[in-house]
């Protein structure tokens, strides 16, 4: 399958040029023959493959594709039962209500980005992993056992935690990357397995060994104070933000700046000719893995030491799907990633207040989020190809 | 210990069920070409309107029918996005589950059909059949589906390498510029293999909530349609195989609810990881036994555009 692959590459670029020459003949040729056929549509275009666009449709098409998918957020919410006008009056509650508002966004932002982050370096070396709930677990497995079993002096404690969460999310995401790049295996189908095993483990040792002493509850004890995140001193801000930010200028310098993201972008374009010049493509591919891995395994982190102060059972629900959103219409890029985790924050409260004041279930927010997915994919179709609706002579 | 395995042997066929009529599903649809990593959404799709047309009234095979009618409405939607729009198979297969996952779980809290318990489908021979000895439970004491499901892998195998339509539908999975250029509609092909297949997925959620479970909560499906997909390769999209793996998935599912029921003290959640532990073996087995392989479509999830024929 490869090595078919390869082949369909190296031709795409003969094609390319074949089509140049054609083109070029037949713009000599028929310039005569300009004859409208109006009798001529067509029910289903013609397709013909856009050589180089335009950046202004890019972004005509992109922001065209929010509008469509907002105007379908709203029907759908009218639907469950929520007027265009109520949803308004939210709206505008969640912006105007003031500091604590913009606090508590901002403090759902940052466990969103370092998701968004996770999955779009993934994503950048066409790794697409789906794993990132299970790296969430495992990472949190990881820098609780430092929490549980009171490793290490208490100056350092946070930062071995820190470090234990990215081991953690590593040691979960390094299977799949093994099997993809040793075997073939699709990494999809891995990552997303090894969430549903990471689960139960997570089940097992709340149920189990880590159940909460005092309480008798399924969530671990208690983190001590050196164990938590330390606040900002505004609102409930806790030191998940800067990190986050921090993150995002890392991974932006890595991918804008550097010499490894001058060649990440060379290998996702087309890996045989990076191969083939000498870019060294599998250490790249498994330098961008490991980076997801640790990052899934930070998000995780975030939650328990910065919202929760404990492992729960269910900090990680809904990130998969958030991280993959986020990095999606982030285009992979990081600032894309910021804003776009910006939103989805907004959005995420507005479904919590919908939740309790009109008692419409979380889902509906998961289910916009969907429509977002779908209907920005769905517009890469007019980005890439051109429509011609009247038959070809 | 005749008792545990006659019990084990006699409800392995209702775990496998699912996986076979899934499998299935997606061997139709991978077979056009169209890599389906929507699996899990089309069977939560399914398994809500099984349960759905259930609590409504219906019964228990007109809800199924149902399921798979839902199955082929959300695979529509899916047909649009590949077939029509071209858009990257992944990315879409991915937006389906996330879909189908809000969806489901939306119009189940709105509905109040979660954990709403329903008659469900119960065994197709009468009770009288089931009291011989041994074999009646292993023999008769499966619902109408599972004795279908040989006739419906019969059929698909059929279709599929006895017949013009099939060895068209192989060719657009192929290479579909060559059966472009033979004249085969590769589109309405790719459209009608995404229905029919998300038929089947369809009517696998469906058994899974009202033949199995009989209930219906979030996440019902519990990444069977993952499994499924790797089952599909290690099957090497083939029906038969397909039933023969799916077997043995059901076997060791099956053996979950035994063991736990002989006493055995096996940590659970340790237990509940064995289906997903076992399908990440299976697809390392077949990806290092299968290395030259070739029954894998060899245009697994690539677009066709006439106009880029080669």
């Amino acid at each position: 399958m490869h090595q078919q692959q390869d082949l369909i590459l190296d031709e795409r670029w003969f094609r390319m040029v074949g089509r140049e020459i054609e083109k070029a003949a037949k713009s000599s040729a028929g310039s005569a023959d300009k004859t409208h056929h109006f009798g001529r549509l067509q029910f289903f275009p013609r397709l013909e493959v856009r050589q180089n666009f335009p950046e202004w449709l890019r972004i005509v098409i992109y922001i065209g594709s929010l509008i469509i998918g907002s105007v379908l957020a709203i029907l759908v919410m009218s639907f469950a039962g929520i007027k265009p006008a109520d949803l308004m009056q939210e709206l505008t509650m969640l912006l105007f209500s003031g500091t604590r508002t913009w606090a508590a966004v901002l403090a759902q932002t940052a466990p969103l980005i370092i998701a968004g982050l996770a999955t779009a370096v993934a994503f950048r070396a066409n790794f697409w992993n789906v794993g990132l709930e299970g790296q969430m677990i495992l990472g949190t497995i990881f820098a609780s056992f430092i929490a549980i079993y009171d490793i290490g002096p208490e100056s350092l404690r946070l930062p071995l935690m820190a470090l234990a969460a990215m081991v953690g999310g590593v040691v979960w995401i390094a299977p799949a990357g093994f099997l993809k790049f040793k075997l073939g295996i699709n990494e999809v189908i891995t990552t997303l397995l090894m969430n549903y095993i990471a689960f139960n483990l997570l089940l097992h040792l709340l149920f189990g060994p880590w159940k909460d002493p005092v309480s008798g509850f399924p969530h671990s004890q208690q983190f001590d104070l050196a164990e938590r995140l330390p606040g900002l001193g505004w609102e409930n801000l806790s030191f998940a933000l800067p990190m986050a930010l921090l993150f995002v200028v890392v991974i932006w310098w890595v991918f804008s700046f550097s010499r490894v993201g001058y060649l990440l972008n060379f290998v996702s374009s087309n890996p045989n000719m990076a191969k083939a010049v000498g870019v060294p493509v599998l250490g790249l591919s498994v330098a961008a893995i490991i980076m997801s891995g640790a990052i899934g395994g930070m998000t995780g982190f975030t939650i328990a030491t910065g919202v929760e102060f404990r492992m729960t059972k269910d900090f990680f629900s809904g990130f998969l799907f958030s991280g993959v959103l986020i990095a999606f219409l982030g285009r992979n890029h990081p600032l894309g990633v910021l804003v776009v985790a910006l939103f989805m924050a907004m959005l995420v409260l507005l479904g919590q207040s919908l939740q309790v004041f009109y008692q419409v279930p979380f889902a509906l927010i998961q289910l916009i989020q969907a429509i977002f997915i779908i209907c920005v994919a769905a517009s890469e179709f007019f980005l890439t190809y051109r429509m011609h609706w009247k038959r070809s002579k | 210990m005749i008792d545990f395995f006659i019990n084990w042997i006699g409800i392995i066929p209702s775990f496998a069920a699912p996986f076979v009529l899934a499998a299935l599903g997606l061997i139709i649809c991978e077979k056009s070409g169209v890599l389906n990593l929507g699996a899990e959404g089309f069977m939560l799709i399914g398994a809500l309107a099984g349960v759905g047309f259930s609590i409504n009234g219906s019964s228990a095979m007109i809800a199924l029918g149902f399921s798979a009618i839902a199955g082929s409405m959300l695979g529509l939607l899916f047909a649009v996005l590949v077939a029509g729009l071209r858009i990257n198979h992944v990315i879409s297969g991915l937006a389906l589950v996330f879909l189908a996952q809000a969806l489901t779980s939306l119009i189940a809290t709105q509905n109040s059909w979660t954990n709403n318990a329903i008659y469900g489908l119960g065994p197709f021979f009468p009770d009288y059949f089931q009291k011989f000895p041994i074999i009646g439970k292993i023999l008769f004491g499966h619902d109408l589906i599972i004795y279908l499901i040989p006739i419906f892998c019969l059929i698909v195998n059929y279709v599929m390498y006895r017949t013009a339509l099939g060895l068209n539908l192989r060719s657009v999975g192929e290479n579909p510029y060559s059966a472009d250029a033979a004249g085969v509609n590769v589109t309405l092909y790719r459209f009608v293999a995404i229905l029919v297949g998300g038929a089947f997925l369809g009517l696998a959620g469906g058994y899974l909530t009202v033949a199995v479970s009989k209930i219906w909560v979030d996440g019902v499906v519990g990444g069977r349609g993952w499994i499924a997909i790797a089952l599909v390769i290690f099957a090497r999209w083939g029906p038969w195989r397909a039933l023969l793996g799916a077997i043995l998935f059901g076997c060791i599912e099956a053996l979950i609810p035994r063991v736990a029921a002989t006493g055995f003290q096996v940590p659970q959640y340790f237990l509940l990881m064995t289906p997903y532990f076992a399908t990440l073996g299976v697809m390392v087995w077949s990806a290092m036994r299968l290395k030259n392989d070739w029954s894998q479509p060899g245009s697994l999830g690539k677009h066709h555009i006439r106009e880029e024929r080669t």
